[in-house]
């Protein structure tokens, strides 16, 4: 999948990169964001597999989805990531759909 | 609206041409050049490459279609459309045909599809609906399967014949939407009486099946 992600080539994400604040997005534009896990929300055994992740800064909070796995190494609750995508309006705030990531230390 | 059709086959044209018609903004995509050329209704506008490039569908427009349909004669190309379209493009509704009834399960919000319309299914239900009479025919579903449009056509014996609507004690999730007696369509009331031989068309969660069932058709005879 990560071919349809990357698509302009572009170099990895650093976090000297200066992100956003989520509360400035807006949805359907190609972002970026830099925010903390503050909620991790998994299917039961017999759904579809989906993870469920909440991002938080100061200036609020994004959903990030992704299908077909339960799980992410390394992605735990407190940890700060990069989350790359298009995100969309929802019930729940925005949302992202496989969005690509990066996890930071 | 705006509404992206990948696919120019017999199905994708016809969908372009009514929905360019009812005065919707329709771009129609096909890598076959000829297919797209063959559409000729002023109002649309053809791109022609491969829909599931992601260059192709940003050049249709995709980065503020309402809805998109992935409508091709291919399951797999129709999948990846969809997944293209929610992933890279948060559209707000992607509707996908389902070409062969096998492949229908893997149309689900996981594939970004929000909509699926499987033609066999259809064809089906059509035909279940017209050699019954007193059990309940699944019509469509929505909300990834959690409500559907349900019919049944009352048999003499249904329990529910000559009593009100309100006296039926529906489901809280399940409501009547219309019924279509001699031809009419009676708009349901509170104090409508069921006759037999009513079409009575339910919407309803998947829970409520079993009572609808009962209140409608009756306990299933032994």
């Amino acid at each position: 999948m990560s071919v349809f992600r990357r698509r302009k080539g572009d170099s990895p994400i650093v976090e000297e990169i200066s992100y956003p604040s989520i509360a400035s997005l807006a949805p359907r534009a190609q972002t970026a964001v830099r925010g903390r896990v503050v909620r991790i929300v998994k299917q039961p055994a017999q759904g579809l597999p989906t993870l469920l992740v909440r991002i938080e800064d100061e200036s609020g909070y994004a959903t990030a989805v992704w299908s077909g796995r339960r799980s992410i190494g390394g992605l735990y609750l407190g940890r700060k990531v990069v989350i790359e995508g298009v995100p969309m309006a929802s019930p729940t705030g925005l949302r992202f759909f496989n969005p690509a990531y990066t996890l930071l230390p | 609206m705006k509404i992206v059709i990948a696919g120019a086959g017999s199905v994708g044209r016809y969908m372009a041409e009514q929905l360019s018609s009812t005065g919707n903004q329709v771009t129609l995509i096909d890598s076959d050049a000829s297919a797209v050329s063959r559409i000729n209704v002023p109002g649309v506008t053809t791109a022609v490459g491969d829909a599931c490039e992601i260059d192709t569908l940003a050049k249709a427009g995709l980065a503020d279609a309402d809805v998109v349909a992935a409508v091709t004669g291919d399951d797999e190309d129709n999948l990846v459309i969809s997944l293209l379209a929610k992933q890279e493009f948060a559209v707000p509704r992607v509707v996908a045909r389902v070409n062969n009834p096998n492949n229908e399960w893997m149309f689900n919000e996981m594939w970004g599809v929000d909509v699926s319309v499987s033609t066999p299914h259809l064809l089906t239900a059509m035909v279940e609906e017209a050699v019954s009479v007193g059990s309940l025919v699944r019509i469509m579903k929505f909300e990834h399967g959690k409500a559907q449009l349900a019919e049944v056509t009352l048999a003499a014996e249904s329990p529910a014949v000559n009593s009100r609507i309100a006296d039926l004690g529906l489901p809280r999730e399940t409501t009547i939407v219309a019924i279509m007696r001699d031809g009419h369509v009676v708009a349901p009331q509170a104090d409508t009486p069921l006759h037999q031989g009513d079409e009575v068309v339910v919407l309803m969660t998947g829970d409520c099946e079993a009572e609808v069932q009962r209140i409608l058709i009756g306990a299933p005879s032994s």
